[in-house]
C-alpha cells in the first residue's frame, strides 16, 4: 500500500552507472546526427569523387601524430587519407562521415512513418476490440513471422531500388512492432480509473481515446523507436550490402562494406572495417539510449 | 509526549513482564539527491512478553521501514544509521550476520502485507511450513512434517493432514493466511511482527485472521508487534498503542487510555470522529415526503462467462431509492455486486435490465448524447485516487475538463471556477499548476471530489473513497463529505465495506450479498437491530474502534461457515442457505423476497420477517 513515499524507486537504482551509459548513448547519437547534417561537407575529400590514390592503406598509428601536425600546419599539398582509400580511389574517411546523411535519414524517416502509422493502428486495435481489429492483428502476426531482412529485401526487389522504396519497405516491416506495443499499452491504460472518470464526466469515446488514452500510451513506442532507429540503420546497410539498397557511389556504410569485401582476401581490410565500426557504434549508441530511456520510464 | 509510566499493558499476566524487544533511538536513512532522508528518526519503544502492541501511523510515517530495521534490514540504498535493537538482551544491530539470520524467523516471526502471495505456489503447504521449521531447528523431514501438521491444527485448520498436502491455490483465502501464521509461528518465536497483515481483505476474513493470530499467540506465548492503519484493529486486538509520526513514536499508551484521552495532536486528529460522534459531525437532516431523486427498479447486470453460455449474476433485481440530500450506504463483501450497482447507475456499465430513474427520466433508455448531458448531474468518485486522475494533466486541466464539456464559461470564468473548487475541498491553490504525481492519497481524493463537484451535481456515487487513505486523511475526507452535503445538498450513494465509516456518513444503509439487497433500513435500524442473518454476521465481524467492547474479550457468534455459492450457479432458494445458522428446509426451496418489517426496514429472509430470528445485540455507541 503506502504509495506516496518520500522515496522514489528511481533513487534505489545505482545512479552513477546508469547516467554514465546514458551519457555515452547521447554522445554517440548526437555525433551521428551532427554528421548526418554536415558530414558530406566537412570531409577532406568529396565523398563521391575518386582520387588518383587507389587502395592506399591508412597511416599507421605511429605516423598519425606527425601527419596530423603537418596537415594542421598546411605543409601537405593534399590532406591525408586517414582511413585509406578503396579500390576505386574513394577516400574512406570522407565517405564514412558522409554516410549518416544516407543511413540516418532513411532510418529516421522510415521510423517516423512506422511510428505514426503503428501508433495510430495500435490505438484503434487496442481501444476498439472487434473482428476487424483482430484481423488486423493477425495480418501483422503474419508480417512479423517473416524475418525483417527478408521482407524488406523482397519489397525493395519488387518495387525497385530507390531511396523512397527503401524507406517504405523499412516502414512497412517496422510498423507491426509499434502496432503491437501501442495496442498492449492502450489495453492496459483504457481500463484505468481516469479513463472511466473521463467517461463519467461525459467525454465521447473518441475524445477519451485521443485525449486520455493516447498520450498515456506513447511511452513504450517512443522508447522502442530509439532502439529501432539503430536497427533500421543496420537494415539499410544490410540491404545495400546485398545489393538491394542505395546505388553507388552514394556514400553508405553497407555499400562500403560490400564493395570493400572483395579486397579483404588481398589484405585490404580498411575499406570495410571502418564503416563496420561506424555501424556498430551507431547501433550500440541508439540501443544504449533506448535502454536508458526505458529504465527511466520503468522507474517513474 | 512519551508516557513510559503507562507503557505496561493492562492485561494482568503482562503487567510484571519484562521487555522482549527494546528499541532505542533507531535511525534509518536513505540518501536522496545528496542528502539523507530519515524515514525512521529516533525510534524508541518496548514490547513486553505476551503483549500485543499496535503500531499505527500514516502512509510514509516509516512503519514498514521500522519493521525491517528491527530485523537489522534496510532496503538498499538505505542504511541503519544508529540506535539499539535489544532482543532478549542482545543488540541485534551489532550481531554478526549469521547470528541475526538465526534469530529472524526462529525467535522473531514475520507476517508481511498480502499474506496470500507470500506462499510459494510451487510447494505443498506442509512442506513450506516444515522448511520454515527446519531452517531453525535440527529436524528430519518426518519431524518437520509432523510439526507442520501440528501447527496447522493449532491455527484451526480442519483435517490438517490432508491440508498439508495442498498447494497454496487450493486453499481459500482465509486458510492460506492461517497457513502463513502457522509458518511464522512454527518455531514458537518470542516475537511476531505483523506488517498490515490484513490490508485488502474482506471484513469477515480479516476478523478470522486476527482472531486466529491472537488465539495462537495466547497459546504460544509470543508477543506481537502489529503494524496497522486501522483503528478497529488497534481497539480490538492490541493491549498497547504506539503512534508513529514522522519517524518517531509520539504516543505510547494502553489501548483504552489511547482511545479515551489521546495526547499527541496527530492521535487526536485520527480519533476525532470517535470522540466527537453525535456532536459536531451531525449529518444534515433528510428532506422527507418528497419523491426520491434517484430510484432504481429491478436493476440487473449479468456478465457472460467467456467461451460458455453461462452468465454471472453480478446484480440481481436491485431496487434502491435515494432522496435529495440523503446518503445511502451500500455495504457488502467484495464480490457482492455493490461496485457494479454504482457503475450501472451512471451507465458506466450498461444494466442488463431494470430502470434507473433520475429526476423523472429513465437513464437506461436515454440515447448516448442525452446521457452525456445528464453526466453533469450525476458524478462518481472512485476508490483509487491515484488511478483516477490523468497523470499527464495538471490539476487545473483536470478540474476544468468537466467545465469544457458541460458549460459555456469563458477561459477566465473557468480559471475562477477551478480556484473555487480547490478552495471548496480545502486544498491550496498552488496545487492547480501541479500534476497528480507526488501528491498524497488524501489530496488526490479531494481533487477527485472537486472534479466531481465542478458542474454542481445533484448526486455522487462514492465508491469506497476512503479505503486507501491513511487514518488522518480518512478522517479529513469524511468530514469534507459531510460538510459538502450540508452546504450543497448533494445526495450520495456511499459504497463501502467499512461499516465504521458508513455509520458516520450515511442516513440509510443497504446490505448486499451475492448481487441482492438482503436488508435495507436506517443506519440506526441496521446497526443496532440487524434482522438478516447475513447483516448480523457482517456486523459481528466488523472491527469497530471501541476498546471498551473488544472482540477478544467476548464470545463472538460464529462467523458464517461454508462456501459462498458461485455467482454462476446460484441456488434456487435463499442464497445464504448454505452458510446460514438459521436455515430450515423451506429456505432452500423458496426464493426470498424483500419483506417490510416495519418503520421502512426491509429484509430478504422469511424467517426474520416472521420474527423467528433473534435480532442480535447489534452495535452500540
Amino acid at each position: 500500500m503506502s504509495r506516496p513515499h518520500t522515496l522514489d524507486t528511481a533513487d534505489l537504482l545505482p545512479r552513477r552507472r546508469r547516467d554514465w551509459l546514458f551519457a555515452l548513448g547521447v554522445t554517440i547519437v548526437s555525433t551521428v546526427v551532427v554528421l548526418a547534417i554536415v558530414g558530406p561537407y566537412v570531409g577532406p575529400y568529396d565523398p563521391t569523387m575518386t582520387t588518383p590514390n587507389v587502395s592506399m592503406p591508412p597511416p599507421s598509428l605511429s605516423e598519425i601524430p606527425g601527419l596530423f601536425g603537418a596537415w594542421v600546419s598546411g605543409s601537405l599539398e593534399a590532406p591525408p587519407h586517414w582511413m585509406g582509400t578503396d579500390a576505386s580511389g574513394f577516400d574512406v574517411f570522407s565517405r564514412v562521415i558522409a554516410a549518416p546523411r544516407t543511413d540516418l535519414v532513411i532510418a529516421l524517416v522510415a521510423n517516423g512513418l512506422s511510428l505514426l502509422v503503428g501508433v495510430f493502428l495500435g490505438l484503434i486495435a487496442g481501444y476498439y476490440r472487434n473482428a476487424a481489429t483482430e484481423l488486423m492483428m493477425r495480418v501483422s502476426d503474419v508480417m512479423q513471422s517473416f524475418p525483417v531482412f527478408i521482407s524488406a529485401m523482397v519489397l525493395v526487389a519488387l518495387a525497385g531500388r530507390s531511396t523512397t522504396n527503401i524507406v517504405i519497405a523499412l516502414a512497412f516491416v517496422y510498423t507491426p512492432i509499434y502496432v503491437r506495443l501501442t495496442r498492449a499499452e492502450v489495453m492496459s491504460q483504457k481500463v484505468r480509473g481516469f479513463v472511466e472518470a473521463a467517461r463519467a464526466l461525459g467525454n465521447t469515446e473518441l475524445s477519451i481515446a485521443i485525449r486520455h488514452v493516447l498520450p498515456n500510451s506513447l511511452t513504450p513506442a517512443l522508447i522502442q523507436a530509439s532502439v529501432t532507429i539503430g536497427f533500421a540503420i543496420l537494415l539499410t546497410a544490410g540491404l545495400s550490402f546485398v545489393g538491394a539498397g542505395v546505388r553507388p557511389p552514394t556514400p553508405e556504410w553497407g555499400l562500403m562494406i560490400s564493395t570493400g569485401a572483395n579486397q579483404i582476401i588481398l589484405g585490404e581490410w580498411w575499406p570495410s572495417v571502418f564503416p563496420g565500426i561506424a555501424i556498430s557504434l551507431t547501433v550500440f549508441g541508439f540501443a544504449v539510449l533506448g535502454n536508458a530511456l526505458e529504465r527511466r520510464y520503468d522507474a517513474s | 509526549m512519551h508516557r513510559e509510566a503507562a507503557a505496561v499493558s493492562e492485561r494482568p499476566e503482562a503487567r510484571a513482564a519484562r521487555a522482549v524487544l527494546s528499541v532505542e533511538n533507531l535511525v534509518v536513512g536513505y540518501p536522496v539527491a545528496g542528502r539523507m532522508v530519515k524515514p525512521v528518526d529516533g525510534l524508541s519503544f518496548r514490547v513486553h512478553e505476551r503483549e500485543v502492541v499496535g503500531l499505527i501511523g500514516d502512509a510514509g510515517s516509516g512503519k514498514s521501514t521500522a519493521a525491517l530495521a528491527l530485523l537489522g534490514l534496510a532496503r538498499a540504498p538505505g542504511k541503519i544509521l544508529g540506535g539499539r535493537v535489544d532482543f532478549e538482551g542482545r543488540d541485534l544491530l551489532k550481531l554478526p550476520d549469521a547470528e541475526i539470520r538465526a534469530i529472524r524467523g526462529r525467535d522473531i516471526g514475520i507476517i508481511v502485507q498480502n499474506p496470500r502471495s507470500s506462499l510459494n505456489p510451487m510447494l505443498r503447504v506442509g512442506k513450506q511450513i516444515g522448511y520454515a521449521y527446519q531452517a531453525h531447528n535440527e529436524a528430519n523431514a518426518a519431524t518437520a512434517r509432523r510439526k507442520a501438521v501440528e501447527m496447522l491444527r493449532m491455527v484451526g485448520i480442519n483435517d490438517p493432514e490432508s491440508r498439508a498436502e495442498a498447494y497454496a491455490h487450493e486453499l481459500s483465502g482465509g486458510m492460506a493466511q492461517r497457513a502463513l501464521i502457522a509458518m511464522a509461528l512454527s518455531s514458537r518465536p518470542k516475537l511476531l511482527i505483523a506488517d498490515e497483515p490484513t490490508s485488502g481483505l474482506d471484513v469477515t476474513i480479516q476478523a478470522q485472521f486476527l482472531d486466529e493470530m491472537w488465539n495462537t499467540v495466547q497459546r504460544t506465548g509470543s508477543a506481537i508487534l502489529l503494524i496497522t492503519q486501522e483503528l478497529g484493529t488497534l481497539a480490538n486486538y492490541c493491549d498497547r498503542v504506539l503512534v508513529l509520526h514522522e519517524g518517531r513514536i509520539v504516543e505510547d499508551a494502553p489501548v483504552k487510555q489511547f482511545f479515551a484521552d489521546p495526547q499527541h495532536p496527530y492521535s487526536q486528529q485520527i480519533l476525532k470522529l470517535q470522540r466527537e460522534r453525535g456532536t459536531s459531525l451531525g449529518l444534515p437532516p433528510i428532506y422527507t415526503g418528497t419523491k426520491p431523486l434517484l430510484a432504481t427498479r429491478d436493476l440487473r447486470k449479468t456478465f457472460a462467462v467467456r467461451h460458455t453460455k453461462k452468465l454471472i449474476q453480478a446484480v440481481d433485481k436491485v431496487s434502491l431509492q435515494i432522496g435529495r440530500g440523503e446518503t445511502l450506504g451500500l455495504v457488502g463483501e467484495s464480490g457482492s455486486g455493490k461496485t457494479t450497482v454504482g457503475r450501472c447507475l451512471l451507465r458506466l456499465l450498461e444494466p442488463s435490465a431494470g430502470s434507473v430513474v433520475f429526476d423523472g427520466a429513465d437513464l437506461v433508455k436515454l440515447p448516448p448524447t442525452d446521457m452525456r448531458r445528464y453526466r453533469s448531474k450525476l458524478q462518481i468518485v472512485f476508490q483509487d485516487p491515484f488511478d483516477s486522475l490523468n497523470p499527464r494533466w495538471t490539476i487545473r486541466q483536470i478540474l476544468t475538463e468537466p467545465l469544457d464539456l458541460h458549460t459555456e464559461l469563458s477561459t477566465s470564468e473557468k480559471r475562477r471556477r477551478a480556484e473555487e473548487l480547490i478552495d471548496l475541498v480545502d486544498l491550496d491553490r498552488t496545487l492547480l499548476e501541479r500534476k497528480p504525481r507526488g501528491l498524497g492519497a488524501g489530496a488526490l481524493q479531494r481533487i477527485n471530489i472537486a472534479r466531481a463537484l465542478a458542474c454542481n451535481p445533484e448526486f455522487i456515487v462514492l465508491d469506497e473513497p476512503t479505503s486507501v487513505l491513511s487514518p488522518r486523511a480518512r478522517v479529513g475526507l469524511i468530514e469534507l463529505l459531510v460538510r459538502l452535503q450540508k452546504e450543497l445538498g448533494i445526495s450520495y450513494l456511499f459504497i463501502s465495506h467499512d461499516l465504521t465509516t458508513v455509520r458516520y456518513l450515511c442516513h440509510k444503509v443497504s446490505v448486499m450479498y451475492l448481487g441482492q439487497i438482503v436488508e435495507t433500513g436506517t443506519v440506526e435500524q441496521v446497526f443496532s437491530r440487524p434482522r438478516h442473518p447475513y447483516s448480523q454476521a457482517l456486523l459481528s465481524a466488523h472491527l469497530f474502534p471501541d476498546p471498551s467492547n473488544r472482540r477478544v474479550d467476548q464470545s463472538i457468534p460464529a462467523a458464517l461457515e461454508g462456501e459462498i455459492p458461485s455467482p454462476i450457479d446460484l441456488p434456487h432458494g435463499c442464497y445464504l442457505a448454505s452458510r446460514c445458522p438459521h436455515v430450515v428446509d423451506e429456505c432452500r426451496a423458496t426464493p426470498q423476497r424483500l419483506e417490510p418489517v416495519g418503520e421502512g426496514q426491509e429484509v430478504r429472509c422469511w424467517r426474520a420477517a416472521k420474527g423467528d430470528i433473534q435480532a442480535f445485540g447489534g452495535v452500540h455507541g
